[in-house]
């Protein structure tokens, strides 16, 4: 079952930990070489002000670029090394906010990673990361 | 969740920090400490603490900070760079004390050495914007 306002074959990808607690969070249709995400703000995403956590932003650039770590990898697991989150804009209730994540480097044991987040029209926060392939 | 020794439950107002929470301080402004414990909703599948769960925490307890040295004044976070230096678990009580690395009229920027145990498990460090000051 997907949100209101994402496609029927948005696939859910918080079934279990955190990402269930905090989510739900779902992964959409490539885009080429762009792996595409996306959440709908709820109200336990907010902060005080009426605009999106920052937590919950960078806890969907950490869920949305780990998985691509995946992917990219075929490896079955990677963790996050480091994160640079830049918080451009805010994120409103009701958003459908995605994020577009591209690899830029993968060597033997680490993915080099991009991603941006995006409300319709504007852009939330730009991220880049680095992710090691666990053995 | 009764408070860890010396820690006393911090009033949280955001609806996400409530979600995630408890958090806990401890000490006077400017040596405050500021803790939360790893409880299983908190761990990945590894059964280790998210990313998103401790950088939820650094923006919580950074922007404690924030508003312990600007006297409580209107803030957002404008970067956060985080290492992830090694695992907390459940059960791990997280602790930093922030420390305020410069201050001008319009920014703030801190940052923390996050431990379990006197061990360090993340670094970050943020820059605030201080809302209505150019």
């Amino acid at each position: 079952m997907t949100a209101p306002g994402l496609p029927a074959d948005a696939e859910n990808i918080s079934a279990a930990g955190f990402n269930k607690f905090t989510g739900p969070f779902y992964r959409l249709s490539d885009d080429g070489d762009v792996r595409r995400f996306a959440f709908v703000a709820l109200d336990k995403h907010m902060n005080g002000s009426g605009t999106v956590h920052g937590g919950l932003l960078m806890t969907f650039a950490d869920i949305s670029m780990g998985r691509t770590s995946r992917l990219v990898s075929g490896a079955k697991s990677c963790s996050t090394v480091a994160l640079n989150c830049d918080f451009v804009g805010p994120g409103r209730l009701g958003d459908v906010i995605e994020s577009r994540v591209r690899a830029t480097r993968q060597t033997r044991t680490l993915v080099f990673l991009s991603a941006e987040l995006s409300a319709p029209g504007r852009i939330v926060m730009t991220a880049t990361g680095l992710w090691k392939i666990m053995p | 969740m009764t408070a860890p020794q010396g820690f006393s439950e911090i009033r949280l107002i955001d609806p996400f920090e409530i979600h995630v929470g408890p958090a806990y301080g401890a000490g006077e402004i400017p040596q405050r400490r500021y803790a939360f414990r790893v409880a299983a909703h908190h761990c990945n599948l590894r059964g280790v603490a998210h990313g998103g769960m401790l950088m939820t925490f650094a923006d919580l307890a950074l922007g404690q900070a924030v508003w312990d040295v600007t006297d409580k004044a209107p803030s957002v976070t404008l970067n956060m760079q985080t290492h992830f230096i090694a695992p907390a678990r459940e059960g791990d009580l997280v602790e930093v004390r922030p420390e305020l690395t410069r201050r001008t009229r319009s920014m703030v920027f801190m940052r923390g050495d996050f431990t379990v145990d006197g061990e360090i498990v993340m670094t970050a460090q943020s820059v605030w914007k201080l809302l209505g000051q150019d």
